[in-house]
């Protein structure tokens, strides 16, 4: 598929292509399009643009949000057909193109349902609604904590994105930065949201430098901010900025009986091309971890490398030069620890320029190692014993938590433990994601708030 | 003391010289034992050529050495051509924002700075700018040449300037240790300043530079104040992205003229956008022939580059007050074929040597 796109700026007076624009280029190198970068004085009109609006009547946004994922996944949307924005964002993430396929009907499916799941967090005394009578006449409102929301978005998996659609439920006016490197699935989401009934001053898109990104992230009322360690900890201890950091999910095999999870633990790893937040970085075995990491790397080491957009490709695939950085961050964090597969190199050069990355598993000595807090963008798992006396410890500070073969008390451990945000008892890929069940936290933690009110 | 051949450093302001014997006459001056500056006097014993006769054409102006660095540890007296006399009339000594290191000076004689402010003046003329109006200039002050020819070109035109504090150095200190909140707090200091003087004077001129411009472009009340009063936007000291200042032109402030401007310290002034340029053209500045004139060159080779092609910006400052030859500056512009008989090239869309873009090696996951 030829051509080289133009990707505007979808600000407040529609779409705008600046001077400024920067290549997208695909996993070879080759040029799929340019992105318009929204220089800081149009990101300061277009947040006061979003400030001047007010939130669109409930209705409208439910509607706009179901005819948006509609779109999103079956029509032409911004000249794009999906075959085409599938292939596209293929070339340039690098992820299987099944993996961006299943992240369409994710997406589609979490439009159509924000304006429901939305609300999953809502206390239940609370209405959203104050002039809804109250019994007695006392109780709460539901309101937003601010009315524009700002996403710095990532471009690592396009089902991310799922998560600020409930931001635009709640009747949030939102401005999403796309990342430099992925951003046709942010641009093809406003774009069917601006076609499905939200106006130009309630949802943009911004693509902007680094430098003016935090213009927008101090601009806005409240944002969500993607990014590494070194973000979470520059936004820490800001009420007005919720950081998504590396997700450091993981699998415990308690019992003696890790065969039966074995299926599971090689679909958390693999899955998804092993790029996502969701992918189990470690994994914790009671017992010997010699054995279960002999096993995942007898499973993982048939994949072969082959182009992203490839029906059977499992693999990620970067340019070169980006995986034989990706290798060396891998073959730096080894150390003296035990690689089961991928010791002797994980690139696959595809010769055109682009390489896959190879699974590597790696056996570390304790369950205290550092590597298993080493998330790669790959299918990458670090197996670590554990023992019944190191209980929640080392399993802390990880978004999806698979237990496999736990006790009920240990199960209660890990469930009250504030620093593991999911917990999955039995045998459920980390990866795997269900309506109802959130993501990190209800985001109407952040995003609500309850208000005492007397009525009459 | 002046010869006839020196007289063509003297033209009044709206006679232009011709070229070649500007440059050998302006060598006989700075080099001559009586009429060059003891600087000149004394670098000319380090260089390899004869000024006086080797240096004929704006081409062999490219035999000098770039002297500029030096201009941090001379005295500034010393840089006075000794053909003033006993009694220079000196404005002043003014010094170069600090970007990298300790600033550089330079003197400003009375001569020259009455010619360059008449010429901006002349400028505004061409573009039909108000006279009789007063300014408002939020450019750096103190120790900086631009708050005093700012100040001067008011006067010319029939106003008077009010000005506010202005320290670059401080905002450049700030940024450089990553504290650009502190930055901005500084920049909102400014601009509440600025607020006071807009709210209640008859403001014509509004000068300013691109942050500064841009941070009041983000007041909605001031936004409204300055299209009330303001007839000319004059920016300059440093670039302006062309998303920018299309935005200003076009949506921010559509019925005020908007017109860029190119100085640093070492041009000993300023040049200005060509007048009559298309919101959607890209900003070109001309040279002030023979005087400030640029060459855009390949940073590796320092060979020109090809028009329409972008290269390192490379200025000369010729004039009876200052010799400063082949300056090869931090900015990046657009090669454009001045326009009429002048001599160098004029410049398009100048912006700072270094952008750097984010990789996605080191992204990691995100």
């Amino acid at each position: 598929m030829p051509g080289v796109l133009e990707l505007d700026v979808l600000g407040a007076d529609g779409p705008y292509r600046a001077h400024r624009r920067t290549p997208v280029t695909d996993v070879a190198g080759r040029q799929s399009a340019e992105l318009s970068l929204a220089p800081g004085l149009l990101v300061h009109r277009a947040l006061a643009a979003l400030r001047a609006a007010s939130a669109p009547p409930a209705d409208r946004r439910a509607a706009a949000l179901r005819e948006a994922g509609r779109r999103f996944a079956g029509e032409v949307v911004a000249g794009l057909s999906v075959e085409e924005y599938e292939h596209r964002t293929s070339r340039v993430s690098g992820l299987p193109i099944t993996t961006v396929r299943s992240a369409v009907r994710a997406l589609a499916l979490a439009a159509d349902l924000a304006h429901r799941t939305a609300r999953d967090g809502k206390p239940r005394a609370a209405t959203e609604n104050w002039k809804e009578p109250l019994p007695g006449g006392r109780g709460a409102v539901w309101i937003r904590r601010g009315e524009v929301l700002c996403v710095n978005a990532p471009g690592n998996h396009p089902a991310v994105h799922a998560g600020w659609l409930e931001a635009l439920a709640l009747g949030y006016r939102v401005a999403v930065r796309p990342s430099r490197r992925e951003p046709f699935t942010l641009h093809r989401l406003v774009s069917a949201l601006r076609a499905s009934g939200f106006r130009d001053d309630e949802v943009m898109l911004l693509p902007t430098e680094h430098a003016v990104a935090q213009d927008l992230v101090r601009g806005a009322d409240l944002a969500l901010v993607y990014g590494g360690d070194d973000a979470v900890l520059r936004h820490h201890g800001d009420p007005r900025v919720l950081t998504q950091g590396p997700g450091r999910s993981k699998i415990l095999l308690h019992g003696g009986d890790w065969q039966a999870g074995l299926d599971t633990v090689v679909d958390s790893v693999v899955a998804e091309g092993g790029a996502a937040c969701v992918n189990a970085t470690a994994v914790f075995v009671d017992g010997d971890p010699a054995p279960v990491a002999e096993a995942i790397a007898e499973r993982l080491s048939g994949l072969r490398g082959l182009p992203p957009e490839d029906d059977k490709a499992r693999l990620p695939v970067y340019p070169t030069a980006a995986a034989r950085a990706l290798e060396a961050k891998f073959a730096a964090s080894v150390g003296d620890a035990r690689p089961w597969l991928g010791g002797e190199g994980i690139v696959e050069e595809l010769g055109d320029g682009s390489a896959a990355l190879r699974p590597s598993v790696v056996e570390v000595p304790h369950a205290y190692a550092p590597q298993t807090a080493v998330e790669l963008p790959y299918p990458c798992v670090w197996v670590a014993p554990w023992s019944a006396d190191e209980g929640s410890g080392p399993l802390k500070n990880t978004l999806v938590l698979t237990a496999i073969g736990c006790p009920e008390r240990l199960l209660g451990q890990l469930v009250a433990e504030p620093s593991i945000k999911n917990v999955y008892m039995g045998r459920h890929p980390t990866h795997h994601h269900f309506p109802g069940v959130p993501h990190d936290g209800y985001l109407t933690d952040f995003l609500m708030r309850g208000k005492g009110i007397i009525q009459g | 003391m002046s010869t006839a051949r020196e007289s063509v450093l003297d033209l009044p302001v709206d006679e232009v010289p011709d070229p070649e014997e500007f440059i050998q006459a302006a060598m006989g001056w700075h080099f001559g034992r009586e009429t060059g500056s003891p600087f000149w006097l004394e670098r000319a014993r380090s260089l390899d050529f004869d000024p006086r006769r080797d240096v004929r054409t704006f081409d062999d102006l490219a035999l000098f050495p770039n002297v500029t660095g030096e201009l941090r540890d001379v005295r500034a007296a010393d840089l006075v051509p000794r053909g003033y006399g006993d009694r220079p009339r000196i404005v002043g000594f003014y010094e170069s924002g600090g970007t990298t290191g300790a600033p550089k000076r330079v003197p400003l004689l009375a001569d020259w700075v009455e010619r360059i402010v008449a010429w901006n003046a002349r400028n505004m003329d061409l573009r039909g700018d108000p006279q009789g109006v007063d300014w408002l200039a939020l450019v750096p002050t103190g120790p900086h040449m631009f708050g005093e020819l700012v100040r001067r070109q008011a006067l010319l035109r029939g106003g008077v300037a009010f000005t506010v504090d202005m320290d670059p150095r401080w905002v450049k200190k700030c940024l450089a240790a990553g504290r650009t909140e502190e930055a901005g707090r500084y920049a909102d200091h400014l601009v509440e300043q600025a607020a006071f003087v807009l709210e209640t004077q008859q403001i014509g001129v509004l000068a300013a530079t691109p942050p500064l411009l841009e941070r009041m472009a983000r007041d909605e009340r001031l936004v409204a104040l300055i299209n009330e009063k303001v007839k000319t936007i004059m920016w300059s000291g440093v670039h302006m992205d062309p998303d920018t200042r299309h935005l200003l032109r076009t949506q921010v402030f559509p019925g005020i003229g908007i017109h860029g401007g190119y100085g640093s310290t070492t041009m000993l002034g300023g040049v200005d956008e060509r007048a009559g340029l298309p919101d959607e053209a890209p900003c070109v500045v001309d040279p002030y022939s023979p005087y400030i004139t640029f060459s855009v060159v390949n940073p590796e080779t320092g060979r020109p580059v090809g028009y329409g092609e972008r290269g390192q910006v490379q200025l000369n400052h010729l004039s009876k007050s200052m010799l400063l030859p082949h300056n090869l500056e931090r900015d990046l512009a657009t090669r454009v074929r001045q326009p009429g008989n002048q001599i160098g090239d004029s410049l398009s869309d100048i912006a700072p040597a270094a952008v750097f873009d984010d990789q996605v090696v080191a992204e990691g996951v995100y």
